[in-house]
């Protein structure tokens, strides 16, 4: 189905009148938009019998919207213009008489959710660089997701009727491409809502079930806030918690780390791939250390998974989490490897899913589209690694060559392929990310003013650097949908806000 | 988060860059903390010969709020007497930028001292004599200055 020619271009014409303070008259739009006037004319008068809308009479005459843009949709538009129908054209009540009036009522649903205002600012230029918060969800895992909404799935995976089992065998064949991508056994691999959850899951969880052994955990001091934290709430609970060093390019310093483990260490967790500076540990040698001493070893691997090959099968790890919503999988899906004997309490209790290490109702299609995006990340691997490395190392070079007294912070080399973070003197990050905002440009930042704790970014601090330096601090994380030109165009824009700041600032070179 | 008012200042600020042989100069806040303010003054007689803010600029290092406030600040304190000048508090900048979020009172806070400092700063050289609530406010100032500077 098409749209007739008369929406199309009443839609064209509206969107002048979007710029306009003062009214438009027909003839400005029809030049401007190479539609004849007369059948403007027209378009219009039916525009107006609908009361979208309105004649200005005067100098400066014309038509104008009578409605804030905001509040008139495409829905509207359209409606007044022509009757748009998905109908079956036999017009029988064939078994397919409800599949057309889902799509008509998808197609009404989208058209009526879209105002005239969001067409103006979805053409404003818009550059997405903080894939490290999260990703937009892949149009393929979208589509693998889809169908789990089915009256078909609709079971809850632990009932014992044909729904029930229709979705038991989707999450179970789930769990299966995850133990192949990571070479472990299938009832290994736990989902879990998060990788907060996960990661929560292992320090308390290995806490409580080995605490006859010791209480003493290792963590590094660039960990994500939420394996920090909830290190934090153990040390209340009676743990007690080491945290180890990590030299100027976050990399951690084994010679503490060998000689901070005790016969009452229970839990090593080290994060593999940095989300701030992107530094990638080593997970062979830390592994190896661990093994030797008889102490279990968890990595949180949210922003490497996929990213960087991990081989289970020759690694010693314990315990791994990775996440759906860093790789272009839904959000509020994530999993938990842990190898089988290691002993752990369970955080939430209940009906006994997942082995009993995580009660709770699955969440099969964020499942589901976590094992996609998953094999996709995967399937892609090769050239995913080599354009996102070459962007990166492109932007890194060039911004440091055009912008003075900037300075890369993580590894120069052992890094995420999709990682940047620079710091820039005599200027604070928050400022700098909201007038990149401006442009359309997405970063994140290490500093201070944009946390809600008013605390500097405790990795950067960790890698030596001075609170200032800190604040100083961007963020730039690309991903599957980013363009050279994107990057470009903040290499065009990025000296120009740095500067801006710089003079503002009472500190000059 | 923050205000349209707030958005407008930080985008476009008012007053903002050095001056050569200001009157009097203000400054507040510490690098480790991410905020610095620095407030010029250039103070002149007016008609009835009171001590007025002819000219103010201001020099930032910080984020958006604390570049806001700076701007605001500048244009509440402009042509304004020094006692005027004085009755300056935060709240009358966060007024005047709509509303601040309740984790950037403290830049709204800055700005306030910057001004009280610069003025402190002014009556200090010229031997004029200072109210106990100004002397109070630069104690208070420079205490926490020395304590963060440390």
């Amino acid at each position: 189905m098409n749209l007739s020619t008369k929406s199309r271009y009443g839609l064209r014409a509206l969107t002048n009148l979007l710029d306009q303070d003062c009214c438009c008259s027909v003839k400005q739009i029809s030049k401007k938009e190479h539609i004849s006037s007369d059948y403007l004319e027209k378009i219009f008068a039916k525009l107006k019998k609908a009361g979208l809308l309105k004649v200005e009479r005067g100098a400066c005459g014309g038509y104008s919207l009578s409605r804030d843009p905001k509040k008139i949709t495409l829905g509207e538009v359209i409606n007044a213009l022509e009757k748009p129908e998905f109908i079956c054209p036999d017009f029988c009540d064939c078994q397919s008489k409800s599949v057309w009036q889902k799509i008509q009522s998808g197609f009404s649903h989208v058209l009526n959710s879209i105002t005239l205002d969001q067409l103006k600012t979805s053409n404003n230029k818009s550059v997405y660089l903080d894939y490290a918060a999260s990703t937009p969800v892949d149009p393929e895992v979208l589509n693998a997701m889809l169908p789990c909404f089915d009256f078909s799935f609709c079971g809850n995976t632990m009932s014992l009727h044909q729904m029930g089992s229709a979705a038991s065998q989707v999450v179970e064949s789930c769990r299966v491409s995850f133990a192949d991508i990571l070479k472990v056994q299938p009832q290994e691999i736990i989902f879990t809502g998060s990788a907060t959850e996960s990661n929560n899951t292992v320090l308390k969880g290995i806490a409580f079930a080995n605490k006859s052994k010791g209480k003493h955990i290792i963590i590094s001091s660039v960990e994500h806030d939420c394996v920090l934290n909830s290190a934090k709430w153990l040390e209340t609970q009676g743990f007690e918690i080491s945290q180890i060093s990590v030299d100027k390019f976050g990399l951690l310093n084994l010679d503490e780390f060998k000689k901070t483990i005790r016969p009452d260490t229970i839990l090593v967790s080290i994060i593999h791939g940095n989300n701030e500076i992107g530094t990638i540990q080593d997970l062979q040698s830390i592994g190896q250390i661990c093994h030797d001493r008889g102490v279990y070893f968890h990595t949180d691997a949210s922003q490497s998974f996929t990213k960087t090959p991990i081989d289970l099968s020759k690694l010693n790890i314990d315990l791994l989490t990775a996440s759906s919503h860093k790789i272009y999988g839904p959000k509020g899906a994530a999993l938990l490897y842990i190898k089988t004997g290691t002993k752990i309490t369970p955080l939430l209790h209940g009906g006994g899913h997942e082995f009993g290490f995580r009660s709770s109702t699955v969440n099969l299609p964020a499942i589901v589209g976590f094992t996609k995006a998953a094999e996709i990340s995967v399937k892609n691997f090769d050239q995913e690694n080599k354009k996102l490395s070459e962007l990166r190392d492109y932007l890194i070079k060039n911004i440091l060559k055009t912008i003075p007294e900037s300075h890369l912070n993580g590894h120069p080399q052992k890094r995420l392929y999709n990682n940047i973070n620079i710091s820039f003197a005599r200027v604070e990050g928050e400022s700098l990310l909201l007038e990149l905002d401006f442009y359309g440009i997405a970063v994140s930042t290490g500093s201070a003013c944009s946390s809600s704790s008013l605390e500097p970014s405790h990795v950067l601090l960790a890698t030596g650097l001075r609170p200032e330096q800190a604040h100083g601090s961007l963020r730039f994380s690309l991903g599957r949908f980013t363009t050279k030109s994107e990057v470009d165009y903040l290499l065009k824009v990025l000296p120009q806000v740095i500067n801006k700041f710089r003079q503002i600032s009472p500190f000059k070179s | 988060m923050y205000t349209q008012k707030v958005l407008e200042h930080f985008r476009t600020p008012h007053n903002f860059g050095s001056m050569d042989n200001p009157t009097a100069v203000g400054q507040v806040g510490n690098l480790a903390c991410g905020d610095v303010m620095k407030l010029y003054l250039k103070i002149a007689k007016n008609k009835k010969g009171e001590d007025y803010i002819q000219d103010i600029k201001f020099e930032t290092l910080g984020c958006a709020a604390a570049i806001a406030t700076s701007s605001v600040v500048t244009d509440l304190a402009k042509n304004k007497t020094l006692i005027e000048a004085l009755k300056i508090k935060n709240e009358d900048i966060i007024k005047a930028l709509d509303d601040l979020p309740a984790v950037k009172i403290h830049c709204s806070l800055l700005a306030a001292d910057a001004l009280a400092e610069a003025i402190y700063e002014f009556y200090q050289k010229n031997h004029q004599p200072i109210s106990p609530e100004l002397e109070k406010l630069h104690q208070r100032i420079t205490v926490c200055q020395t304590r963060l500077n440390h």
